[in-house]
């Protein structure tokens, strides 16, 4: 019994000597995985950077319908790269917040960016007033392309990035409350999912061997949810967030749910904790 | 398949005795984990550390705590959803977002010593301090260089920057063969230099593979049937026919030749493995080398374009230096100053022999003028060595 006991430690030790010298590997396999990301990251702000200028073109020129129909698409690159984006505290406002972060709310004139615009679009539906706020934001996501474009990204802002973008879907998207004037929300989740879904496809050749188990059921849930979420594919895009069924919400929510936590593992997976 | 070891059928008891081997180890590595906690946090009684987001502020609203990793408790007391984020001036250090109000989330930060800021609710409420002191652990970590996983950033960066130059390369080669294939021999030669500078930015990693190098950047002095030798190609045989010669005729299969090593190089740098010494030690390398003979003997006989490429050259090398400064320890005394002091200083002896959109001819650089720039590239040389010493890479 004795012996057998020992096998059995010895057992577990191996594994666990395996587990340890595995993640000590890991540490600059990370810089490919990384590097990757850093180009997928500069070629959404280039993106971001058009889009944004034919938006803000757009409500400048007065053209209501014309800005609507760019907004949502606009934003998917910025929704994609959100875990970097938000590293600047005072981008993340000038660009993101909502009219929440604002005593008054919307009547704040403090109250910028994004959401501010799609408040004045749909609610208004008017241009008044907002070429000063389109102004400021395509100067805020040039000055975030710049400021990102030499940097060095923090590899566990990366890699947590994708466990962090499945929880903004779960709390802000499945809800509707991100785009609550224009419900475009679906969009939105189609770029946070893009951007997950990235991370998640770089760093799994290096945790493939080691834990296929996890790596398929990772994989399965992405494929639920794009599935689920192709649904509502319409033209370039996808439906109001008003004709998400109940039963679809629940099989996102679950699915999401379950992604947020699996892949906030990844960071202790890949020895970055 | 050393994976599956464990796949095959294990008698029941000893299946159980793992269990309860494992579980002993895990408490076991638990009771540890919980001891160095607590003695790394000694004298800080609560190891969870609580704040209430209220409406107006946070409570508390200024918190000291000992250098190290903390758990924050973040309680939204107000009626609307809440972010909280400790701030490192404009940077996010951490975030805890949609924290729904009523309801407490956690957030673990690895803090260094300095002062932070925390975000309380609106974005119009004041924020609260987070003054984090210098403990023995922390002076220990400024002391010792940085761990491996401080590397992976820069290293990822540097081979973005390898990639992007690698394109760069390909694609002003190609310009320059179209340019010699039509006979434009003007063409061609406003071509060459802007062709040979991605080439000069990531030199320092290209010369690491001799094959290349002696077929992309020979020069006739080396060879030795000089401008005549088989062996002359790549650029400076390009060089010589355009502004020597003065002629195309000669240089379509050298062009292609050039074209085909340029892709070469490219698929190399995106293959290869970096390690953590070949950012500063890859640059006080090319630094040293360029100091040591290039930059006083001249390398672009015909075109005298040199200070452009050593323009190049120092743009690459500025690029590593750049990526590892932040990983300089914090008791380095003035290190990083030292660090951009030198690069500004070479920068600046470059500048001084501006002309119009560009240099003047390295002909007209006289060898006091030349070893004025080498003096400045071996300063920059010395300093990274310093650099790669405190990160424990000497």
């Amino acid at each position: 019994m004795r012996l057998k006991y020992l096998l059995a430690v010895t057992a577990l030790m191996s594994t666990l000597g395996g587990t340890a010298y595995a993640q000590q590997n890991t540490t600059l396999d990370l810089v490919e995985p990384i590097a990757e990301y850093k180009i997928y990251v500069s070629e959404k702000l280039q993106q971001l950077v058009t889009d944004t200028k034919a938006f803000t073109d757009a409500i400048k020129a007065g053209n209501v319908d014309k800005a609507k129909s760019l907004f949502a698409p606009t934003r998917m690159s910025y929704e994609a790269i959100e875990p970097i984006a938000e590293l600047f505290s005072d981008l993340d406002a000038a660009i993101d917040s909502r009219a929440d972060d604002y005593e008054n709310g919307e009547k704040n004139p403090e109250f910028p960016g994004f959401h501010r615009l799609e408040y004045g679009l749909w609610e208004k539906n008017s241009t008044d007033g907002l070429a000063p706020i389109a102004d400021k934001l395509l100067a805020d996501v040039t000055l975030l392309h710049q400021r990102i474009t030499d940097m060095a990204l923090p590899p566990e802002k990366v890699v947590g990035g994708a466990a962090a973008l499945m929880e903004e879907v779960a709390a802000t998207k499945i809800s509707g409350e991100e785009d609550r004037y224009s419900h475009t929300d679906l969009w939105d989740f189609k770029g946070n999912f893009d951007g997950s879904e990235k991370i998640f496809i770089l760093v799994r050749p290096l945790i493939e061997k080691n834990d296929p188990a996890f790596v398929k059921k990772v994989a399965d849930n992405f494929n639920t949810v794009g599935t689920t979420l192709a649904k509502y594919k319409s033209g370039d895009g996808y439906q109001s967030y008003d004709k998400l069924t109940d039963d679809d919400r629940k099989v996102l929510a679950s699915a999401v749910n379950t992604l947020a936590e699996d892949l906030a593992t990844l960071r202790g997976k890949l020895g970055l904790n | 398949m050393s994976d599956e070891r464990g796949a095959g059928p294990v008698p029941s008891r000893l299946m159980r005795l793992a269990v309860v081997g494992a579980a002993c180890l895990a408490v076991a590595s638990g009771g540890l984990f919980y001891y160095a906690t607590v003695s790394r946090q000694s004298g800080n009684a609560a190891a969870v550390i609580k704040v209430e987001v209220g409406a107006k502020a946070c409570t508390p609203n200024a918190l000291t705590l000992p250098a190290g990793r903390h758990v924050f408790e973040i309680h939204n007391t107000s009626d609307r959803p809440v972010e909280w984020e400790i701030l490192d001036g404009i940077m996010v250090l951490e975030e805890r977002e949609n924290i729904v109000p009523g309801l407490r989330q956690t957030l673990a930060a690895n803090l260094k010593p300095g002062q932070y800021q925390i975000t309380c609710g609106l974005l119009s409420n004041p924020r609260g301090s987070l003054t984090v002191t210098a403990n023995a652990a922390s002076d220990a970590a400024a002391a010792t260089g940085p761990d491996l996983k401080a590397f992976i950033g820069p290293l990822s960066e540097y081979k973005v920057f390898l990639a992007m130059q690698g394109a760069s390369l390909v694609a002003a080669t190609e310009k320059l063969a179209e340019a010699v294939k039509s006979g434009d021999l003007e063409g061609a030669r406003a071509l060459y230099e802007p062709s040979r500078l991605p080439y000069r930015r990531v030199e320092a990693v290209a010369m690491r593979w001799a094959d290349l190098q002696t077929a992309i950047d020979p020069v006739a002095d080396y060879l030795e049937r000089r401008e005549k030798d088989d062996h002359f190609t790549g650029y400076h045989r390009l060089e010589y026919g355009l502004f020597a010669a003065n002629e195309t005729a000669s240089l379509v299969s050298v062009a292609d030749k050039l074209v085909a090593d340029a892709n070469e190089l490219k698929a190399r740098m995106r293959s290869m493995k970096l390690a953590p010494d070949d950012l500063s030690g890859g640059a006080a390398r090319l630094a040293r080398r360029l100091a040591d003979g290039k930059i006083e003997s001249g390398e672009n006989a015909y075109a005298h374009s040199d200070l452009a490429d050593l323009n190049a050259s120092l743009t690459g090398i500025a690029k590593m230096a750049g990526l590892v400064r932040p990983l300089i320890p914090d008791g380095s005394g003035d290190l990083a100053q030292e660090l951009d002091a030198r690069l500004k200083a070479a920068r600046l002896s470059l500048d001084a022999l501006k002309s119009g959109d560009g240099y003047v001819a390295y002909d007209k650089v006289d060898v006091a003028g030349r070893r004025t720039i080498a003096e400045t590239f071996r300063a920059l040389a010395d300093t990274l060595d310093k650099v790669s010493n405190r990160l424990s890479l000497g």
